[in-house]
C-alpha cells in the first residue's frame, strides 16, 4: 500500500471507528456510538482466543489445546451466521443499504443537476481492539525458546522440497530422545519449517510432515507419543529472511520447543 | 467429453467465434477473443474547482483515470495532445465535443469538486458528467456528497457508473482486497481498496493469520488463526462488528478455506486423517463431508463459478499438480502434467481458466493458466521472485498476487494477458495471501 495512506490508515484504525453511511441514505453513523456492544463482544471473544483450550464463543466446539495432535477431531461450530446467498440475499436492496447498488446516470440540463448520492465508508469495518494477545502470545514464545535451549535441544534440517530425516538429524534426535526420557515430565511441540519457495498453501502441508517424521522418530527412539505435539508453520515464521541457500537451509527445519505452563 | 465437444464446436466455428458460450454443465465458458474488439475511447476533461483545497479535483481526476484505464473497457485518451483544453472547464462547451468526437473520442467525462458547509465539518461535494459522442449529449451525471475520507470512494463509484453504462457490469473500482500483512512480527488480517490505498486492520491476536477468503456477500472473510499458537482453526469474522466464530477445528491442520459461490459449503483441508484431506461443511445443517480419500496430501480446494466443481491441488502423483473433481468428491482427474509442481489454483469467475503457481523449468515459482479442458496453458509471470497466492478480480480480467520480485513479499495487479503489472503494496515487511472481493 501507499506508505502516505498506510500511516493515515494507522492514524484512522487507531482513533475512530470508520463512519459510514448507507449510500443511499442521508443518515450516516457516528462513529463509536451504537456499536458499543459489538465491540465488546469483539473484545470477549479474542480474549478467549488466546487461551488454550479455550473455544472462542459458545457455539464453538474447540479442541483443547493439550499434547498430541491427532486427537479426536472435535469438529464443526454448530452455530454462526448464514452464509448463504439465498439466507442473506444479493438483490439490489440489500446491496444498496451495504452502500453498494449503483443508480445510475441521472438526466441532466442546464439548472437541473443530479440528485445528491451521499457516500458513506463503503462496506463496514470495525475498528480493531489492540488486545494484550500479542505481548503474551511474545511472553510464552521466549519462555519456550529460552527452556529449550537451557534443556539443549537441537534441531533437525532437511533437504529442499524433503521431509526425510538425514543421518545428522537422526543423531540430533538421538540426543533429544534421551533428554526427554530424562525428564519425564516434559511436553514437547515440534514445529515444522520451510524455506520461501513453494506456495504458501503446500509448505504448511510440507511442515507438517517434517513435524510429523521429527515426532515419529521420536517415538521410534522411545518416547510416548502423548509427550510431542506437532504444529506446522509452513514458510510463515522463518528464521531466516534473505533469499540465499544458506538462509533457505536454515528454515527448512523441525524445531523443537519445551511447552511451559 | 462435454467440454471436448463443446471445444470442437467452438472450432467449427472458427475463430470469428464472438462472445461467450456457456455450457453450465461443466463450466467450461469458452470465450473467443474478439479479433475486432476495441476499448471505448474515453477522455477526462478534468474537475473544476468548486471551492476548497486544490487538490480535491486532481484527486478525482487522477483516481477515475486509474480506474477507467484498469477496467479494461476504456482507453484513455490523451486530449492535450488533441489540442483539447482539459483545465477549468465549467461547462462543456459544443466546440470541444465536436473536437473530441473528430478526434475518435467516444465519450467525454468532466465535473466539479468543491465543499459544502455542512454543520461543524464541511462536505465534499462531487459532480460529474458524461457526454455520449453517439448520441451526441449529455446523457447524465452524478452528485456525489460526503466526509473527505470518502473522496477515492466518491471517484470509484463514479468509473463503476461508466463501466455499468457502457457494459452492464458491475465494475470493480470499489472492490476490496483481503490479505494478511506482518505487525510486530504476527500476521494479521488486512483488507485495503483493489487499488491498495485505505488499508484497515481486521485482526490482532499476535500470531499467525493466514489464508482470508471472502464470503459471497462481502460482509465476512473465513480464515486459518492458530490458536495459541499451537492448532489452528478455521475462523469466520464479520467485518462490520469484527465478531468471531470458529467454523473447523479439527485435529492437525485447517487450512486453504474456500466457501462455495452459492455460501452453501466451506471446502477446507484438514489433516485430521493422518495426511491432508478435503473436506465440506455444509453451512446450513453443519454436516460434514469427506471429499477426497487418498494417502496423498489433497488441499487449496477452489469452486467453479457454478458450483459444481472443485480444482485442488494433490501429490498423489508424486509432486504437487492441480487436479478437478466434482463438488461431491467424485469424478477427480489431473489437469496440469506440464512441469513437476502447479500448486494453489484459483478458478477464474467466468470459468474459462484456472490460474495456478506453477514452477518453471529455472526453478522460478510463477503464475500459470489453463483451461479446465486442460487444451490451453500460458505462464503470465516471469522473471525472479516466488508467485503465490493468486486471485480473481470478479471481473474475470485481473488477478492479485504475492511476490518475492523486489526482495520482499508484496502484493501485485496483473491482466490475465500478463500485461500491465501494477505493484500494490510499498513499505512493510511482508505482504501475503491476497484474496480479491466478489463485485457488489
Amino acid at each position: 500500500m501507499k506508505a502516505r495512506s498506510f500511516t493515515a490508515c494507522l492514524v484512522v484504525m487507531l482513533g475512530v471507528m470508520m463512519v459510514t453511511g448507507a449510500g443511499c441514505s442521508k443518515k450516516s453513523v457516528q462513529a463509536g456510538s451504537g456499536s458499543k456492544s459489538s465491540e465488546e463482544r469483539l473484545a470477549k471473544s479474542r480474549s478467549g482466543s488466546v487461551t488454550p483450550g479455550e473455544s472462542l464463543n459458545e457455539g464453538s466446539l474447540g479442541m483443547s489445546g493439550g499434547a498430541g495432535d491427532i486427537g479426536q477431531g472435535a469438529g464443526a461450530s454448530s452455530s454462526f451466521p448464514d452464509l448463504t446467498v439465498s439466507g442473506r440475499g444479493t438483490d439490489a436492496a440489500s446491496a444498496g443499504s451495504e452502500g453498494g447498488g449503483l443508480r445510475g446516470l441521472e438526466p441532466v440540463g442546464p439548472g437541473k443537476g443530479a440528485t445528491e448520492e451521499r457516500v458513506g465508508g463503503g462496506t463496514l469495518m470495525a475498528k480493531v481492539q489492540p488486545s494484550d494477545s500479542a505481548s503474551r502470545q511474545i511472553e510464552e514464545m521466549r519462555r519456550e525458546q529460552a527452556a529449550a535451549a537451557a534443556a539443549g535441544l537441537r534441531d533437525v534440517f532437511f533437504a529442499f522440497d524433503s521431509w526425510t530425516i538425514t543421518e545428522e538429524g537422526r543423531m540430533a534426535l538421538a540426543h533429544d530422545a534421551e533428554w526427554i526420557k530424562a525428564n519425564p515430565g516434559s511436553l514437547i511441540k515440534i514445529e515444522g519449517h520451510c524455506d520461501e519457495r513453494g506456495t504458501l498453501a503446500y509448505n504448511l502441508v510440507l511442515g507438517e510432515k517434517r513435524a510429523k517424521a521429527v515426532r515419529n522418530y521420536l517415538v521410534e527412539l522411545g518416547v510416548s507419543a502423548n509427550r510431542l505435539a506437532v504444529v506446522s508453520y509452513g514458510k510463515e515464521r522463518p528464521f531466516c529472511r534473505e533469499q540465499t541457500e544458506s538462509c533457505y537451509q536454515q528454515n527448512r527445519r523441525g524445531h523443537l520447543v519445551l511447552r511451559t505452563k | 467429453m462435454k467440454g471436448l465437444s463443446m471445444l470442437i464446436l467452438a472450432l467449427a466455428l472458427g475463430a470469428g467465434l464472438v462472445g461467450i458460450l456457456e455450457s453450465k454443465a461443466t463450466d467450461v465458458f469458452l470465450e473467443a477473443t474478439r479479433p475486432d474488439f476495441e476499448k471505448i475511447p474515453i477522455g477526462v476533461l478534468g474537475f473544476q474547482n468548486g471551492g476548497g483545497p486544490e487538490w480535491l479535483g486532481g484527486r478525482v481526476e487522477e483516481v477515475l483515470k486509474a480506474d477507467l484505464r484498469r477496467s479494461l473497457v476504456f482507453t484513455l485518451v490523451d486530449l492535450p495532445s488533441l489540442g483539447i483544453k482539459v483545465r477549468d472547464v465549467g461547462n462543456a462547451e459544443k466546440a470541444i465535443f465536436k473536437q473530441a468526437t473528430d478526434n475518435g473520442v467516444a465519450v467525454l467525462v468532466w465535473g466539479r469538486a468543491g465543499l459544502k458547509e455542512n454543520g461543524k465539518e464541511a462536505d465534499v461535494v462531487v459532480d460529474g458528467y458524461v457526454y455520449d459522442g453517439g448520441s451526441d449529449e449529455i446523457v447524465g451525471g452524478k452528485r456525489y456528497v460526503g466526509s473527505t475520507s470518502v473522496v477515492r470512494l466518491m471517484a470509484h463509484r463514479f468509473a463503476d457508473e461508466l463501466v455499468y453504462r457502457y457494459t452492464g457490469e458491475p465494475g470493480i473500482a470499489r472492490t476490496k482486497i483481503a490479505f494478511v500483512s506482518e505487525v510486530g512480527g504476527a500476521r494479521e488480517l488486512f483488507v485495503m481498496d483493489y487499488d491498495g490505498y485505505e488499508p484497515r486492520q481486521i485482526t490482532a491476536d499476535g500470531f499467525l493469520n493466514l489464508m482470508p477468503r471472502w464470503s459471497p456477500d462481502r460482509r465476512f472473510l473465513v480464515f486459518t488463526a492458530y490458536r495459541s499458537r499451537n492448532t489452528q482453526d478455521i475462523d469466520l469474522i464479520e467485518l462490520a462488528t469484527g465478531k468471531r466464530w470458529t467454523l473447523v477445528s479439527l485435529g492437525g491442520l485447517n487450512i486453504t478455506p474456500a466457501l462455495s459461490p452459492d455460501g452453501n459449503y466451506l471446502a477446507f483441508t484438514t489433516s485430521q486423517d493422518g495426511n491432508a484431506e478435503i473436506y465440506r461443511l455444509d453451512t446450513r445443517t453443519k454436516a460434514l463431508q469427506r471429499l477426497t480419500v487418498n494417502p496423498a496430501a489433497d488441499l487449496s480446494p477452489s469452486w467453479s463459478p457454478s458450483g459444481r466443481e472443485i480444482a485442488f491441488t494433490s501429490d498423489r502423483g508424486g509432486g504437487p499438480q492441480i487436479y478437478l473433481m466434482s463438488a461431491d468428491g467424485s469424478n477427480v482427474r489431473r489437469l496440469t502434467f506440464e512441469g513437476d509442481y502447479n500448486a494453489a489454483p484459483a478458478w477464474s469467475p467466468r470459468g474459462n481458466w484456472i490460474a495456478h503457481v506453477c514452477r518453471t523449468p529455472r526453478k522460478e515459482y510463477k503464475l500459470c493458466l489453463i483451461s479446465p479442458d486442460g487444451q490451453k496453458r500460458v505462464q503470465i509471470t516471469t522473471g525472479p521472485g516466488v508467485d503465490d497466492s493468486p486471485s480473481w478480480s470478479p471481473d474475470g480480467r485481473h488477478l492479485v498476487f504475492s511476490s518475492t520480485a523486489d526482495g520482499k513479499s508484496h502484493l501485485y495487479m496483473i491482466n490475465a494477458d500478463g500485461k500491465d503489472l501494477e505493484r500494490l503494496t510499498y513499505g512493510g515487511t511482508h505482504y501475503s495471501s491476497p484474496a480479491w472481493s466478489p463485485a457488489l
